[in-house]
């Protein structure tokens, strides 16, 4: 069975990150974001993965080589010359999503976490029978997002409708869908969208159809979410009793961490922390809602909340980081500085407080 | 005189990614030495000035940026200007002191009588010739170029007092707060060979200081400033301070114009009318241009566009009656119909000039006011005073 990951572009929400690696290789819970729907879509069988990318193929590339051989799994990258929008890179890999056997394929959107229930997926659409299906998740604002329409009890979808100014109902797309080749025929190589331009056609011939996705589900593309994101997957790993997640007297709630990683006395950590490989936590140290990427030293007694250390930082002694303070690779805060909301690009030196959000270049 | 013997060795500190980043976001696509100053890479300057020297065997550009940024440069610049350029890559910053002790084997090859050490974001009238001469009569261990500035901006430099007389350096400090003097150090030296006994010298004071520093843990506790490594040795503050008044140093000092190139808004402030890359075949009477305009070949401007005190970048579209003041407009962008990209013209100030980097796109009739914008993004509304990532 095949699948398609839309990589897309150039990540810049997620910048200063984006500003290092391409977004998908960008870390979550200690793994590249592309990797958590990769290892998803093996464990249910599927034997060739395509991805979609219009940037920085060769980083792509080389990162994938070393996954390929690890996961037993054949990576491809399919490349756009130019931007084609949401539905026409499939029209762009089709000679490779399509076989003799007929089988549909998966389309995954890069920026999405969710708990991939692939197999029951797969189930849902057999049993209906339709040209494609899509997953929809149950979101509070649907008015941020495009609203599936639907019939709750058929799954038949009806319509989709752009950031609805009133009520039309709260389940949006959540970007994983399972389609039949037949779509393909469907697509033109052009820029196209798959919500605005395909996916309509499909609903009006009645043949797409909706499951709720069970489970979190987060678009991880901005810091923000990003954060949220980490939250609610470590709160699935718990529900799991997965044994990944740490425990010891200084870990509080749910806490990830590698275990390259070392922690110093009198530490307190947690909840919703991720520790990537390397990492130095010296003692007396404060983490709650935050990612700490592979390779950062974050030294005695400092505080750090809500906020993301990119690649190789370090935090000083008794620094404060907090609100949303996403450091790129290799930004070094200097001891007792204090940063509320600092945006930094890579490879600078914080030596006075950012009082307020601020971005530094 | 300068007899055949007498060689010189030009060397170009060009610094790496982790320098520099007053420069983003122009520095984010390309390093800033190879970023094009009146219609060439800023490094070409130097290097060309460098090729005035007599004598002169070879021209070193050192840096920590990748071999393969500076491989095409330096080869073409090599052919063209007819004088050996090499990029020697630091495997990690050393200083700028640092950098030249780094090299000293290489340097020494051609067995130079004098060393010229040049900072690749000067922008001056690159008085070479001139300043030899004067270093040579001088027979100090180097010479410094020097200028006179107003006394507010002497501060954001590296201030010097020197002997009226014998021009000899009596007193250097950098970036000082209280006013020391209106003379200040351009980041152009000369230098004997001796200049390496004398970083020698202060990089092993340095590494015992480092060591007394692991033993005694009252030193550990202050860390006001950053402490660099023992091979971390700066020319001004570790060498030529401590040199300073002990008859080794001496200054020339140039009256033409002197800049120096740290952010976009140096550049701006330094703009030619670019003529050797204009095409305006397809300009009609329509098209308003200037002053200050430098616009880079490949550039596509349409009718009724309005450009003031501007630096448009390759391949850049500016389409009809849009309007840029006070800007630089990064390679690839493209500048909507009736939309205005503009800034006060601040060029020290933060957000005093407006900067697209690469591949920007500002959509019809959407404004820009102050504001960096980060590459490859698209302003469908319209953003004041904002850095956008």
């Amino acid at each position: 069975m095949k699948a398609l990951i839309l990589v897309g572009g150039f990540g810049t929400r997620l910048r200063p990150l984006t500003l290092s690696v391409p977004k998908p290789l960008v870390d979550f819970a200690n793994k590249p974001m592309i990797l958590h729907q990769i290892e998803a879509l093996k464990a249910i069988g599927v034997t060739e993965v395509v991805l979609a990318i219009n940037y920085q193929p060769e980083v792509m590339l080389n990162f994938l080589k070393e996954f390929e051989a690890k996961l037993g799994i054949k990576i491809t990258c399919s490349q756009e010359t130019e931007p084609l929008g949401t539905a026409g890179p499939l029209a762009l890999a089709r000679d490779k999503l399509v076989d003799k056997s007929g089988e549909p394929f998966f389309v995954l959107n890069s920026d999405v976490i969710s708990e991939y229930p692939l197999k029951e997926m797969i189930a849902f659409h057999k049993s209906h029978g339709g040209e494609a299906s899509i997953m929809v998740t149950k979101v509070d604002e649907p008015s941020k997002y495009g609203v599936v329409v639907m019939d709750e009890a058929t799954g038949h979808v009806d319509k989709f409708v752009e950031k609805p100014k009133i009520f039309v109902g709260n389940k949006i797309n959540a970007g994983i869908y399972l389609l039949n080749p037949s779509v393909l025929d469907r697509i033109q190589l052009r820029p196209t969208s798959i919500e605005k331009e395909v996916f309509p056609k499909i609903a009006a011939d009645k043949k797409l159809f909706a499951m709720v996705l069970p489970g979190f589900w987060m678009d991880i593309g901005q810091p923000r979410d990003y954060i949220t994101g980490l939250r609610l997957y470590l709160e699935s790993l718990r529900k799991k009793s997965s044994t990944k997640l740490a425990t010891g007297s200084h870990i509080v709630g749910n806490v990830l961490v590698d275990e390259t990683a070392t922690i110093g006395e009198g530490c307190l950590i947690g909840p919703d922390v991720a520790i990537g490989p390397g990492c130095v936590v010296e003692a007396g140290v404060r983490l709650s809602r935050c990612t700490v990427m592979r390779g950062v030293r974050i030294k005695k007694h400092a505080c750090i909340s809500s906020s993301i250390i990119g690649w190789h930082s370090t935090v000083g002694q008794w620094a404060r980081v907090e609100n949303m303070t996403i450091l790129g690779e290799d930004v070094h805060v200097c001891d007792e500085i204090y940063s509320n909301g600092g945006v930094v690009l890579p490879h600078k030196e914080i030596k006075s407080s950012i009082l307020k959000p601020e971005i530094v270049m | 005189m300068g007899g055949s013997e007498e060689r010189v060795v030009a060397v170009i500190m060009v610094g790496g990614p982790t320098k520099g980043t007053r420069f983003r976001p122009l520095s984010l696509n390309i390093p800033k030495p190879l970023f094009p100053l009146a219609g060439q890479p800023m490094v070409h300057h130097p290097i060309s000035a460098c090729k005035r020297i007599p004598n002169l065997a070879q021209i070193y550009l050192v840096g920590f940026y990748e071999e393969r940024e500076f491989a095409l440069y330096v080869s073409a610049i090599s052919n063209e200007l007819r004088v050996p350029v090499r990029y020697l890559r630091e495997d990690k910053p050393h200083g700028s002191a640092g950098g030249l002790y780094n090299f000293r084997d290489l340097i020494m090859e051609d067995n130079p009588a004098h060393i010229f050490l040049l900072n690749c974001d000067v922008c001056c009238s690159f008085p070479l010739p001139e300043m030899l001469e004067a270093h040579k009569r001088y027979g100090g261990i180097g010479t410094l170029l020097v200028i006179k500035v107003s006394v507010e901006s002497a501060s954001q430099f590296g201030e010097l007092v020197a002997d009226p007389v014998t021009k000899e350096l009596l007193h250097y400090t950098e970036k000082p707060e209280t006013f020391v003097s209106d003379l200040i150090n351009c980041g152009v030296y000369v230098f004997t060979p001796e200049i390496f006994t004398a970083i020698q010298g202060v990089s092993s004071q340095l590494k015992d200081r480092a060591n007394l520093r692991r033993v005694s843990s009252f030193e550990a506790l202050q860390s006001a400033t950053r402490s660099f490594p023992s091979d971390f040795v700066r020319l001004d503050q570790d060498i030529l301070s401590p040199l300073a008044g002990k008859k080794q140093l001496y200054t020339y000092e140039t009256r033409d114009f002197w800049e120096q190139i740290k952010t976009p808004g140096n550049v701006a402030g330094t703009i030619v009318l670019s003529d050797s890359s204009l095409s305006l075949a397809n300009e009609t009477a329509m098209k308003q241009i200037g002053p200050n305009v430098s616009i880079s070949a490949n550039a596509r401007i349409g009718p009724g566009a309005r450009l003031i005190s501007c630096i448009i970048l390759d391949d850049v579209e500016v389409m009809e009656n849009g309007v840029v003041i006070n800007a630089i407009v990064g390679w690839k962008s493209s500048i909507g119909k009736w939309s205005r990209v503009q800034a006060e013209g601040a060029y020290n100030a933060k957000l005093g000039i407006t900067i697209l980097g690469e591949a920007v796109t500002v959509e019809d009739e959407v404004v820009v006011v102050n504001s960096i914008v980060l590459p490859h993004k698209t302003l469908n509304v319209s953003v004041q005073e904002e850095i956008i990532l």
